[in-house]
């Protein structure tokens, strides 16, 4: 560091209205408005006790709760942030909706530009009248894009919300762990009193057996099984975004064809449906009352039932060969 | 002599050859046989390098193409040159025995500092100023100016010759077909070779690396990704990788892929910008087209086809996968403005995020949600950032590289920042570990995940040899770096007589306990303890005797008292004491005093640190070290947020507790301290462990296999006046004339007595740990 230099960049901050450094006045705090100006606080609440006036550098119409605190040594880059944040709420297009790589690196350059313009004062008419074009243009997708959030953000709190989760596991495993160490002690200790309360063995080795034990220690835990924190389809449990990857139809095969399957009677063939009551079948079953009626079931299904039965397997000789 | 290694004519250099040589070579045929990684343990001083060297280049020789190069990576530039020698004796052993000139190119490869020799630049100093003058007077567009004024003086303009390198010059003009001839280059060779043909050795060396068969070099330029895109990016897939001295490399390769800013960084970094600015508003005015050129480029999304270059490649960015590297600039850092103000936000926002009263913690992913929110800055042009600042500079014309090295940090910050979510943390600290009380706040991105840096290099590359003197526990380096090794072996040293004396002492003479645990460290009584140890020994023991301290502060604070307890006084009425300090230049001159104190006979004691400059690189062969004592365990920091960070990280990926990482390191770092005094084997040394803790089978288990086989369990409960007594009767019988008629046929073979059938049995034997 260079001697005679300040060693502590905080302490090179001077209100430039009323020389006020922070050497001087250690609870001094500087202000910006949208200027980029600074001033420090009681400069402020001294100008603005009206809750508005001007800049006191650039004579630009401040309001007093436009203030806040300069979080950056330069206060160019303090604009800049401002100017930026006022863009992108607009400009909020993603990757996504480019066709190309090459577009979307377009668009971020004529954004870029737009800010640069503002920020340094370059074409500020015509700059305000192209983002005053792009928003009437626009007005749909800036609005529906500020309800999705960005994509980038959600994949970052993601990660940040897997960390948050292990090292809150880490946290309780490790208090576990402490908790049954302590138990342990206090069980071991009781367990020793009890010995040598009611032993009547040596004390001295009662005693040494008992430091003995208490070496072999740390019979490691099963680990519990880890939390399922995801769907089977990838989908976070409780997370609401949807997973990068498209859900991919699975490869079902070939559709299936109905052949309608052939029977090996071995037999006469049982007469159809039409003979039974011609032929009398029918005859020689069992009624069929109205509850079982009701059920779907007609007496020609049984009757073909047990002729079917009675016929099958009749010209089957084992042996001959079929 | 000519070898028979598993059906595989092997050259080795030498008349004599260690058994466990044979073995070494033996597993290393193996492994190199199954094109897998190989992790092999062997003692310092049993001459690893020529057994690597001679299997390797001998298989090469045998089977061209199988493998195509051998790339051995060390530490340091001593140690590459030591290599060097090595493979020089084995190449010209090679061609005694064949009768014939091999094909073989070997070179070693260092930084532009060791290998400049343009008259002016290579007096400077420090690496970067070197790097950064020659970038100076070699980068593409300088040497265009200078063919512009060339041509403009020659016009009668005389305007201003802009200066370059006449070295390069001269090696541009003769042409791509400008390569080495065949043959070992150490690199004095290479600066030799460099002045006799006006050729510049430093890009000779760097041409040679596609083309030459065995390249030594340092572990960066494989592990460090900024750099090893740049110089080993095209070396053949069917190359064999040996990392040498390996016991670090794990440390080296979360170092490369880390970051620390400060805050006078930052201001020089928003100088820098300043800078920038004000060449990008020149520049408008007088060459816009450059602007407008480079400006059409990002929009292509071509990689610069000038960055090909490679007197260019000064900056590489950190690694990207792929697929980004093909992709287009983001169009908010497209022109140059645009991103000198993203820089500009991005260099405010980190001087924001310095200012900080109390340790703060963060996931990569929380900071980039903190910057959106603060800054309105995207990931993805973060991820750009190291790209972009590189096309930057080169289109600025900016060639003071060491000015500009602030910001190109910063870039790479960014961009790993962005591209890695796991695995790294970032810690603010308002001040540093050393100076707690005084306010500075850095900022540490620090990798957590050492096999991340070291991923490519077992992906891509056919077998990777790992391979030290203290490697145990073994099991731990494929589960930290994430392999699957296929031979993991560590081998003992054969001895004609225990020349090695390793011994626990746990009390002193008045039954103390002596330990350098946290609850007693301070207690007088140990430190009292340790100091009659230390005279005890100091009496007994000839020549040189060298301590390690846990940490300089233990260090400083146990000397204090000594000095109070009157041991200093004792100690120097039989030795003269050095003291390690941190100043690099003030070691060595105490080292240098040291040697000349045992070379003349009045015996001298070092105290040094653990992890010290002395543990890690210094030998202390023969009568330098006799005896080597242990204080304590020389366990990490542990209160430090980047380790405890590590631990953590470690614990949830690859399922390894907090305290055996912790043994595992501090084990590593005993055994490397105590591992300083036996150099070979005619060499012999007492080894002290002065902690209780140490004979705990945790601890015990972790050294070294050929220290433990020389640890009895009644060398493991001493205490001082034990420990003289057995160290003076040992010493007494190690002082007795030694030949090399008495280590032959036990730990010394010649060719018939290796090919004898009993020999040949026993090899097989011995590789004993096996996993």
């Amino acid at each position: 560091m260079v001697i005679g230099g300040s060693t502590n960049m905080d302490e090179d901050q001077v209100c430039p209205r009323c020389k006020t450094s922070k050497y001087r006045n250690p609870s001094m705090k500087l202000m910006v408005n949208v200027c980029g100006h600074p001033l420090c606080e009681n400069c402020v609440n001294l100008l603005f006790a009206k809750g508005s006036g001007t800049c006191p550098q650039c004579d630009v119409p401040l309001r007093r709760n436009g203030f806040r605190v300069q979080l950056f040594e330069d206060a160019g880059v303090e604009k800049d942030i401002d100017i930026r944040r006022r863009i992108l709420r607009e400009f909020n297009k993603q990757e996504e909706e480019f066709a190309t790589l090459r577009e979307y690196n377009d668009y971020l350059e004529d954004v870029e530009t737009i800010i640069y313009n503002l920020v340094n004062g370059i074409d500020v008419l015509a700059t305000n009248k192209k983002i005053e074009a792009y928003k009437r243009d626009n007005r749909e997708s800036i609005v529906r894009n500020r309800a999705r959030g960005r994509t980038e953000e959600d994949e970052l709190d993601e990660i940040l919300q897997m960390e948050n989760e292990l090292n809150e596991e880490r946290a309780r495993e490790e208090q576990e762990r402490l908790q049954a160490e302590k138990r342990n002690k206090v069980q071991k200790k009781e367990a020793l009193i009890d010995e040598l309360m009611t032993s009547y063995g040596d004390a001295k080795k009662i005693v040494a057996s008992h430091t003995k034990v208490a070496e072999p220690e740390a019979p490691v835990a099963p680990k519990p099984r880890p939390k399922p924190t995801q769907f089977s389809s990838g989908v976070r449990i409780g997370g609401t975004r949807l997973p990068a990857v498209p859900i991919v139809p699975q490869d079902e095969g070939e559709p299936f064809v109905y052949a309608a399957p052939q029977l090996a009677m071995d037999g006469p063939a049982a007469p159809d449906s039409e003979r039974l009551s011609a032929d009398g079948y029918l005859s020689h079953i069992k009624r069929v009352g109205d509850a079982e009626r009701a059920g779907g079931y007609a007496a020609s299904l049984g009757c073909l039932r047990a002729l079917q039965e009675g016929m099958a397997g009749l010209l089957f000789f084992p042996g001959a060969d079929g | 002599m000519r070898l028979n290694v598993d059906g595989l004519l092997v050259y080795f250099p030498y008349d004599y050859i260690y058994p466990e040589q044979f073995s070494y070579m033996l597993e290393l045929k193996k492994g190199l046989d199954a094109k897998g990684h190989l992790v092999l343990e062997m003692p310092s001083g049993t001459g690893k390098t020529i057994s690597l060297l001679s299997l390797i280049v001998s298989y090469m020789l045998e089977r061209p193409l199988e493998i195509t190069k051998l790339v051995y990576c060390s530490r340091t530039v001593p140690e590459i040159e030591k290599v060097l020698e090595e493979l020089a004796k084995l190449n010209r052993f090679i061609e005694k025995q064949t009768g014939q000139k091999t094909k073989l190119v070997g070179l070693a490869v260092s930084s532009r500092k060791n290998l400049c020799i343009h008259p002016e630049v290579s007096q400077e100093r420090e690496g970067k100023v070197v790097d950064s003058r020659c970038y100076g007077l070699t980068a593409g567009y300088v040497r265009a100016r200078a063919a512009r004024a060339d041509t403009a003086a020659g016009d009668g303009d005389g305007a201003d010759p802009v200066p370059t390198c006449q070295f390069f010059e001269q090696l541009e003009e003769s042409g791509r077909d400008a390569t080495l001839q065949a043959g070992i280059y150490s690199l004095d060779d290479l600066k030799h070779y460099g002045r006799e043909r006006g050729w510049c050795p430093y890009f000779v060396a760097r041409r040679a690396i596609q083309q030459a068969n065995i390249i030594v070099y340092s572990y960066h330029y494989l592990l460090d990704p900024k750099i090893a895109e740049v110089v080993s990016k095209e070396i053949v897939q069917s190359s064999v990788v040996v990392f040498d001295e390996a016991h670090n490399i794990d440390n080296v390769c979360i170092d490369s892929m880390s970051v620390h800013i400060n805050k006078r960084m930052l201001e020089r970094c928003s100088n820098n910008i300043s800078a920038m600015e004000k060449r990008i508003a020149n520049l408008k005015e007088t060459d816009a087209a450059r602007l407008q050129d480079e400006y059409q480029r990002m929009v292509d999304g071509l990689r610069d086809a000038q960055m090909k270059r490679e007197n260019n490649q000064l900056l590489a960015n950190p690694v990207l996968p792929d697929q980004i590297l093909q992709e287009a600039v983001p169009g908010n850092i497209r022109t140059a403005e645009h991103f000198l103000n993203f820089m500009k936000r991005l260099v405010e926002y980190l001087k924001m995020r310095l200012r900080v009263q109390h340790v703060v913690q963060e996931s990569p992913a929380g900071f980039l949600k903190d910057i959106f929110n603060k800054i309105c800055v995207d990931r993805k042009p973060l991820r750009f950032c190291a790209e972009r600042l590189t096309s930057m500079i080169r289109t600025l014309e900016l060639t003071d590289m060491a000015d500009l090295s602030p910001l190109v940090l910063v870039s790479h910050f960014a961009t790993l920042v962005s591209t890695y979510t796991k695995g790294f943390t970032i810690i603010v600290e308002p001040s540093d570990d050393k100076t707690p009380n005084v306010y500075n706040p850095i900022l540490y991105f620090r990798c957590l995940d050492s096999s991340l840096a070291i991923k490519p290099v077992f992906e891509r590359y056919q077998s990777v040899v790992i391979t030290s003197g203290t490697l145990s526990p073994l099991d731990m380096y494929p589960k930290i770096l994430d392999f699957h090794p296929v031979i993991i072996t560590s081998f003992t040293m054969t001895l004609a007589r225990p020349c090695i004396l390793p011994m626990i002492v746990t009390k002193g003479n008045d039954q103390v306990t002596i330990s350098s645990k946290f609850e007693s460290r301070e207690d007088p009584a140990v430190i009292r303890n340790y100091g009659n140890l230390l005279v005890d020994m100091v009496t007994a023991v000839p020549d040189g005797v060298v301590c390690f301290f846990t940490s300089y502060m233990y260090m400083e604070s146990v000397v204090s008292s000594w000095y109070d307890q009157g041991i200093i006084t004792q100690l120097q009425k039989h030795k003269l004491l050095f003291i390690e300090t941190q100043d690099a230049a003030e070691t060595s001159l105490a080292l240098l005093n040291y040697i000349q104190a045992c070379e003349n006979g009045r015996g001298a004691v070092l105290l040094s640190v653990a992890r010290g400059k002395v543990s890690e690189g210094v030998d202390f062969d023969h009568h330098l070290g006799r005896c080597v004592l242990m204080f304590g365990i020389p366990y990490m920091y542990t209160q430090s947020r980047i380790l405890k960070a590590r631990l953590e990280y470690l614990r949830d990926t690859f399922q390894i507790r907090e305290n055996d990482f912790l043994t595992f390191d501090a084990v590593r770092h005993a055994s490397q301290c105590v591992g300083r005094a036996m150099r070979g084997k005619t060499d012999y040394g007492i080894m002290v462990f002065a902690d209780k803790r140490f004979q705990r089978s945790d601890k015990r288990t972790k050294l070294p296999l050929w220290i433990q086989e020389h640890l009895k369990d009644s060398m493991c409960n001493l205490s001082t006046e034990e420990a003289v007594q057995i160290s003076k009767r040992w010493l007494r019988r190690m002082a007795q004339p030694f030949s090399r008629q008495d280590q032959l046929g036990i730990s010394l073979l010649t060719l018939q007595q290796l090919q004898s059938e009993e020999m040949q049995n026993k090899m097989r034997e011995r590789v004993t740990h096996r996993i």
